[in-house]
């Protein structure tokens, strides 16, 4: 009898489970009353748990409407998403930079998360997505800022003005075919560049390999002419692909003083294969570099490196190179495109968030849709 | 008068290590005999100890090996040493020698159970975070408890660790507009 009771309980809480949750009371939504960003419409599909073991599975398919109601274009949105009852302390953000909309103007901004929870579930949302920033054509920015947003979007920005000049410049020399023959090769760039699978974990080693024991190596540096910031020396703590906390010397060589610098990082296996690994920043809110000075960019964090779905990738040296640095009055550096070129860092980097955008709109509408599109701004 | 099998026996018999033949006697010699039976439980208590110890990840067993090999050696040498001072006979009872024995096939044993090879472990923190790239996004990791910042319909993802975030860049296929996830480490 008792046992019978138990299965319907069970039962019914397998049934409790699999009901779709209510979307208001899943999915909060907070936009400042002074926005610049008002919100239209929030499309939330059915939301329905799904039981895996000792727990559930949530799928949240999000497309928020949102409307400039300022009087600038907006080139860059960050939205700031927290799931608190799942991963305590865990942030992410959705970012959509490389944007034109106009005052008034709508646009939309997706949001796909699957979270994975124990049964017990809490009374509060399990998703608050909330405003991190909003970048405008004249790089003023209006958000709180708790993701360093208006930083990564400045630089984001600047690399798009970088990047459409560019292809505006091949436009204007050499016509449609030029640009056309400049964006084939950047879609072949983008094929050919080599990947590499990197996580990243903080707590703990990712593995620690007794064939491979721990060697300090160091890296070699390119050093790219305009740069602000001038690498001296740097070394990581190497076991097998797991590469450790990552430290870096800079020295200061502009005449204004700096706040955040950003390092590049390519790893080179055995076989003489270079991938770019990731990049090393500056702990925020813990670097004040004034002119001629030197400072040191670190993490703690452990990268363990991996290719064709779990092969390890033995790091046998590594090159690093200022890829971003922003000075204490909130501008931003970013290299430029020849010396990307002459570096010859263009086949190893990923290309910037606006070359991306337009060669896929080459691939998707062709030439006269780019071309329409480099003539708009 | 009973024979009992030798202590190297029983602890090759305790590591599964006698041919077919050997087990089968010993092991129906065990099965009759209170003495040998406690002295095969103590070996294999022994073995457990020996595999739990082999769970700290730093022993280096092949510097060990070696150590061990000199430290015999240097002992061999010192008993020359000292023989050529005419030790007392007591020195070299039976009871010394099957000590030494014992300690023999305890080096054996355990060298067999654990192989001096470098083995690669996992260390990690029980409550480690991690972030990596999945199939379909990145995924953030606390115990058993995931978040997947999902890629949507995108086709090409540029995935990129920048200090403790992980970043993935795409072009969304339905609205054509650069999408940035970014995950980050609590």
């Amino acid at each position: 009898m008792a046992a019978a009771g138990l299965i319907l309980a069970g039962a019914m809480l397998v049934c409790a489970q699999d009901a779709p949750l209510d979307q208001h009371s899943s999915i909060g939504i907070d936009l400042p009353s002074d926005s610049p960003v008002a919100l239209l419409k929030t499309d939330v599909g059915e939301i329905r748990p799904t039981q895996r073991g000792g727990a559930l599975i949530v799928d949240l398919h999000m497309a928020l409407t949102l409307r400039n109601s300022s009087a600038h274009h907006i080139r860059g949105v960050t939205l700031l998403v927290l799931a608190q009852e799942v991963t305590p302390g865990g942030k992410a953000s959705v970012a959509v930079p490389s944007l034109d909309v106009a005052p008034g103007q709508a646009f939309s901004v997706r949001v796909d998360l699957r979270l994975l929870k124990p049964l017990q579930t809490g009374s509060g949302p399990l998703v608050k997505v909330s405003l991190d920033g909003v970048l405008f054509e004249n790089f003023d920015f209006y958000g709180p800022n708790r993701l360093n947003s208006r930083r990564s979007m400045t630089a984001w920005e600047m690399e798009a003005e970088r990047d459409r000049r560019h292809f505006k410049t091949v436009l204007a020399a050499a016509g449609p075919e030029g640009l056309r023959h400049a964006i084939l090769e950047s879609l072949a760039r983008q094929a050919e560049r080599p990947r590499i699978d990197v996580r990243v974990s903080r707590g703990g080693r990712a593995v620690a390999a007794a064939t491979a024991p721990d060697r300090m190596v160091r890296f070699a540096f390119l050093r790219l002419p305009d740069s602000p910031v001038e690498p001296m020396e740097g070394w990581a703590e190497i076991s097998g692909n797991e590469a450790r906390e990552p430290r870096i010397e800079v020295r200061n060589r502009s005449p204004r003083p700096v706040r955040y610098v950003e390092i590049g990082w390519l790893v080179r296996d055995r076989q003489g294969r270079e991938f770019l690994a990731g990049s090393v920043p500056a702990a925020e809110n813990d670097m004040f570099l004034p002119p001629g000075e030197t400072g040191r960019v670190l993490q703690d964090t452990a990268l363990r490196f991996s290719r064709n779905a779990g092969e390890p990738v033995a790091i046998e040296s590594m090159t690093g190179f200022v890829s971003q640095v922003e000075f204490a009055d909130g501008k931003v550096w970013v290299p430029n495109r020849t010396s990307i070129e002459n570096a010859r860092l263009l086949g190893v980097l990923a290309p910037s968030p606006e070359e991306q955008r337009l060669t896929d709109m080459y691939r998707t509408r062709g030439i006269n849709a780019l071309i329409e599109e480099l003539r708009k701004f | 008068m009973i024979k009992h099998p030798s202590e190297a026996t029983l602890a090759l018999f305790t590591g599964g290590e006698l041919g077919r033949f050997a087990r089968w006697r010993v092991g129906h010699h065990v099965e009759e005999c209170d003495d040998c039976r406690r002295q095969v439980a103590g070996f294999a208590k022994l073995r457990e100890e020996v595999r739990d110890a082999g769970e700290v990840p730093e022993l280096d067993w092949n510097r060990l090996a070696v150590e061990m090999k000199a430290n015999i050696r240097l002992g061999l040498e010192a008993g020359e040493c000292v023989s050529r001072r005419s030790l007392p006979r007591a020195v070299f009872s039976l009871r010394a020698l099957a000590a030494c024995t014992s300690l023999a096939a305890l080096l054996v044993v355990s060298l067999l159970l654990e192989q001096p090879t470098p083995r690669v472990e996992k260390v990690n923190a029980p409550d480690a975070t991690v972030i990596e790239a999945a199939s379909d996004g990145i995924q953030l990791k606390q115990g058993e408890q995931t978040l997947i910042l999902k890629n949507g319909s995108a086709r090409d993802v540029n995935y990129l660790a920048t200090g403790d975030t992980m970043r993935a860049r795409y072009v969304d296929a339905d609205t054509g507009q650069v999408t940035i996830n970014n995950v980050y480490v609590p």
